[in-house]
């Protein structure tokens, strides 16, 4: 067979393939053929359809209709294990990994035809073997458990490896790592493509995408809208592609600070997490917070809000000296904190949106007698829904059955109905797709414009510099600068956050 | 950051821990040893060995089921209602086959556990529910089957009342009574097994986290299901030494064994909440525990304040357990953190 002959026939090839939940279509009629060493990128809003196409292709889900093709044999995937022994493996967000097991198990844990009894120093020697084809330092004897998030994608790919991969899906990567580790992952991605393997690479982050793939294919409502080489393409045809209309991101927000400053933080520090965290927010700034996963921008967060308190250093809310020693402390001056993790810690997925959106202001929504006013809360909800625009048939629906943008949206109502004089949030539109982004952009910048002083942390690099008056950097638990809104450039920005002075930054393309 | 890797890499949380659990039994016996006369005796060595023999039995079982993130508590009432059923056996038909009379016990401990594995693994109910549930309906069905009637070391042949006397190897002067040595080789048994047994090694993964397992077709229901088994097998062996040891089995043979059995695999370094813990540290646990109730008895101390103190060994043993590993992993990200951070500095 010839190398050109087989680069032109696809590993596996999708053919028409639909299917349906309850009244919802979720994908139709979607065909996509992924050719070996091919990144082929996926692009749509949540919701489109991506996610139940990888649950199809991984035997997750059944279609109902349609085809699949292996290597120009018909199969059907009916299982995760049948998905593993056709070469089909899928890396999520969050790595599945044992955190309990070392690495070198966890490597080879699909591996079913290695004997009934371990043979440890073979697994042990594999593993390394495996690691060191990727170039990738890890110890394999040590449990996975405490491994930063780039080291176990770097795992989750020695696994897919190990099992002699040809279809590779990643399924956002990156949506948790820092600049720097996501370009080592690309290192790695970019090797696999070399050995010819195929790959399915679902991203939100444009500029990613463009760095890396081959192809690149939109999907919109369960409907494949185009698939074009990336030459043929831009980031703003994709993104009109995605949400059927134009939308700039980069555009910086015009100012709304006003010159009082609203909150005086002086030489701010907790014990062994950060310290010399010095900066005063404006009424209506928005003043971002960059650096590495890691720096400690989240509990510079969370110390202003109590959570975690902070151990020394000052804060002066208008002027006043403040102690902020719990989250109620934190309400009762006016500073709400909207977490990076909203399934975790920032609602409750099976309570309607109205009950989440007055969580947190309960007394007020008390009649008399103690009980709750239900009219009274589906009312605070509704305004929101309309000044948000939470997309949902109604306010009673449970959260769990919103798109993430809508979650996201429930969140800051919950936090604005507490009244905030400052408004903290951290990664506010991680694993949002780009249209809802847009809009919790445009509300963070309407928020300022009312007089509110905003801290967004995001490691979203063009979205902090889009948004901000002015950037805090972060690393190490250290704060590495304060740079104004027109010093702000990417690269200044990662030189201060890599602690690096002179040497171009990696993984920001210039 | 060099030495912590080596730390990191050679002593595990859970050697550390079986480390100084052993220091804190040698300190244990040797405050036993200054409070009661005579203490270091032969007797005082059978009467502790043969409890933890029949805890430590248990307690291996147990392991495997607090491995995949469950809890057995009728272990109790199924040691208890196999050695009253295997009594009643031998004390009718004096001739069983002892070898006989060991494997239906362990069948009925089995079977008693398939009733467990069954209901948590595919009924879906919480372990903790299903086995409170059967530990008070074994227990239960005993009463009402045995008539609240004994069984009476008088009526069971001479083998059975002669074995835990029995001593297999002297060394010197001290005696190794079969009971033990059957823990013993339970111990090793099952401590290599679930080092290196393939589809041992599930038990971690499943524990460690279930949604992984779920996702790469790991047989998560059946590694459940087995676990019950095992842990129920082992509680049936444990009921025939419980036999063994005392003779006369009452409608209470075996009760409460499950504080002693969930204490010494908590105490023993077994994560609570699943994925990780070792045989051998469950072994440890169960010398602990044995080596307490057996003294402190002898001291005096009442069998409630002797539960209280278990108690309270379980809750220290976790709240342990949730700040040295919470401690550890913090220190083991720093230094990940540190060595990507140097990485970067070094790529061009």
């Amino acid at each position: 067979m010839t190398a050109a002959a087989e680069l032109d026939s696809p590993i596996l090839d999708i053919r028409g393939v639909a299917k349906r939940f309850d009244a919802t279509q979720a994908l139709d009629d979607v065909s996509l053929a992924l050719l070996p060493g091919e990144i082929h990128a996926l692009l749509g809003e949540n919701g489109a359809g991506k996610s139940t196409l990888i649950k199809i292709i991984t035997g997750v889900h059944q279609p109902d209709r349609g085809q699949m093709w292996l290597n120009g044999v018909r199969v059907s995937i009916a299982s995760a294990a049948d998905a593993q022994r056709m070469g089909v493996a899928a890396i999520y967000q969050e790595p599945l990994l044992f955190p309990d097991l070392n690495v070198a198990e966890n490597i080879f844990i699909c591996h079913r035809d290695r004997g009934a009894v371990v043979d440890w120093s073979t697994i042990f020697r594999d593993a390394e073997a495996i690691l060191a084809k990727l170039g990738v330092a890890l110890d394999v004897r040590s449990p996975a458990r405490g491994l930063t998030l780039a080291a176990q994608q770097s795992v989750e790919i020695a696994k897919a490896i190990s099992m002699d991969v040809r279809v590779l899906i990643m399924d956002e990567p990156t949506a948790s790592l820092s600049a720097h580790e996501a370009e080592e992952l690309f290192r790695l991605v970019r090797d696999l493509k070399r050995q010819g393997v195929a790959i399915l690479f679902v991203s939100h982050r444009l500029e990613e995408v463009f760095a890396l793939a081959d192809k690149i294919t939109v999907f919109r409502d369960g409907r494949l809208i185009s698939t074009h080489p990336r030459a043929e393409t831009t980031p703003s045809r994709a993104i009109a592609d995605m949400v059927g209309r134009q939308i700039d991101l980069s555009r910086r927000r015009a100012t709304s600070a006003r010159l009082e400053p609203l909150l005086s933080v002086t030489d701010l520090g907790r014990r062994g997490v950060f310290e010399g965290v010095t900066f005063d927010l404006r009424r209506g700034e928005v003043l971002g917070f960059a650096g590495l996963i890691g720096a400690g921008r989240t509990d510079v967060g969370l110390a202003l809000f109590g959570i975690e308190p902070a151990t020394s250093g000052t804060i002066r809310l208008r002027g006043e000296a403040i102690k902020v020693r719990s989250p109620q402390e934190g309400m009762r001056l006016g500073i709400a904190y909207v977490s990076e993790d909203r399934r975790q810690l920032g609602l409750v997925l099976p309570m309607s949106i109205f009950a989440n959106v007055t969580l947190p202001a309960l007394r007020r929504y008390r009649n008399r007698c103690g009980l709750m006013r239900t009219s009274l809360e589906r009312r605070t909800a509704e305004t929101f829904r309309t000044r948000l625009a939470i997309r949902t048939p109604s306010v009673d629906l449970a959260v769990a059955k919103l798109s993430g943008g809508n979650q996201q949206k429930v969140m800051l109502s919950k936090w604005l109905n507490t009244n905030p004089s400052i408004l903290i949030l951290d990664e506010p539109t991680r694993g949002v797709d780009i249209g809802s982004k847009a809009e919790v952009h445009a509300i963070i910048a309407e928020l300022a414009a009312e007089g509110i002083g905003v801290i967004v942390i995001s490691s979203d690099l063009p979205e902090v510099l889009a948004l901000s008056d002015r950037v805090l950097v972060m690393r190490e638990g250290r704060q590495m600068a304060i740079l104004d809104g027109d010093d702000a450039d990417p690269e200044t920005v990662m030189n201060a956050a890599m602690g690096q002075t002179s040497a171009k930054p990696l993984g920001w393309p210039a | 950051m060099a030495r912590v890797n080596w730390l990191r890499r050679h002593v595990r949380p859970e050697q550390l821990r079986e480390l100084s659990l052993l220091a804190l039994i040698v300190v244990a016996v040797m405050f036993f040893g200054s409070m009661i006369e005579g203490y270091y005796s032969f007797r005082t060595f059978n009467r502790i060995a043969s409890s933890v023999a029949i805890i430590g039995v248990v307690a291996v079982g147990q392991t495997l089921v607090v491995l995949t993130r469950n809890i057995d508590l009728s272990v109790g009432s199924i040691a208890g209602f196999t050695a009253f059923f295997v009594g009643t056996l031998i004390a009718n038909h004096n001739g069983v086959n002892p070898l006989l009379a060991v494997a239906i016990s362990i069948a009925i401990g089995g079977a008693l556990g398939v009733v467990n594995g069954v209901l948590v693994a595919w009924g879906r109910v919480p372990a903790v529910v299903v086995t409170l549930g059967t530990l008070a309906i074994y227990r239960g069905v005993l009463v009402d089957l045995s008539g609240a009637k004994t069984v009476t070391t008088d009526s069971l042949p001479q083998w059975l009342v002669d074995l835990p006397r029995l001593n297999i190897a002297p060394v010197g002067d001290l005696d190794v009574r079969p009971l033990f040595v059957v823990a013993v080789v339970i111990v090793i048994l099952f401590q290599f097994g679930m080092g290196y047994l393939s589809f041992a090694r599930r038990f971690y993964a499943i524990g460690s986290n279930p949604e992984a397992a779920q996702l790469i077709g790991l047989p998560l229901k059946r590694v459940v299901f087995i676990a019950f088994v095992v842990s129920g097998a082992l509680a049936g062996l444990a009921g025939f030494m419980t036999l063994a040891r005392f003779g006369n089995i009452t409608v209470e043979a075996g009760r409460g064994l499950e504080l002693n059995v969930v204490a010494a695999v908590v105490v023993g370094g077994v994560n609570i909440f699943g994925g990780s813990g070792r045989v051998t540290g469950a072994m440890l646990g169960a010398i602990m525990i044995g080596t307490l109730e057996q003294s402190l008895f002898r001291l005096g101390v009442s069998e409630f304040w002797r539960d209280a103190l278990l108690g309270l060994l379980i809750l220290l043993a976790v709240a342990s357990d949730a700040v040295i590993l919470k401690r550890l992993n913090r220190i083991w990200a720093r230094t990940e953190l540190k060595r990507i951070d140097s990485l970067a500095e070094r790529a061009p």
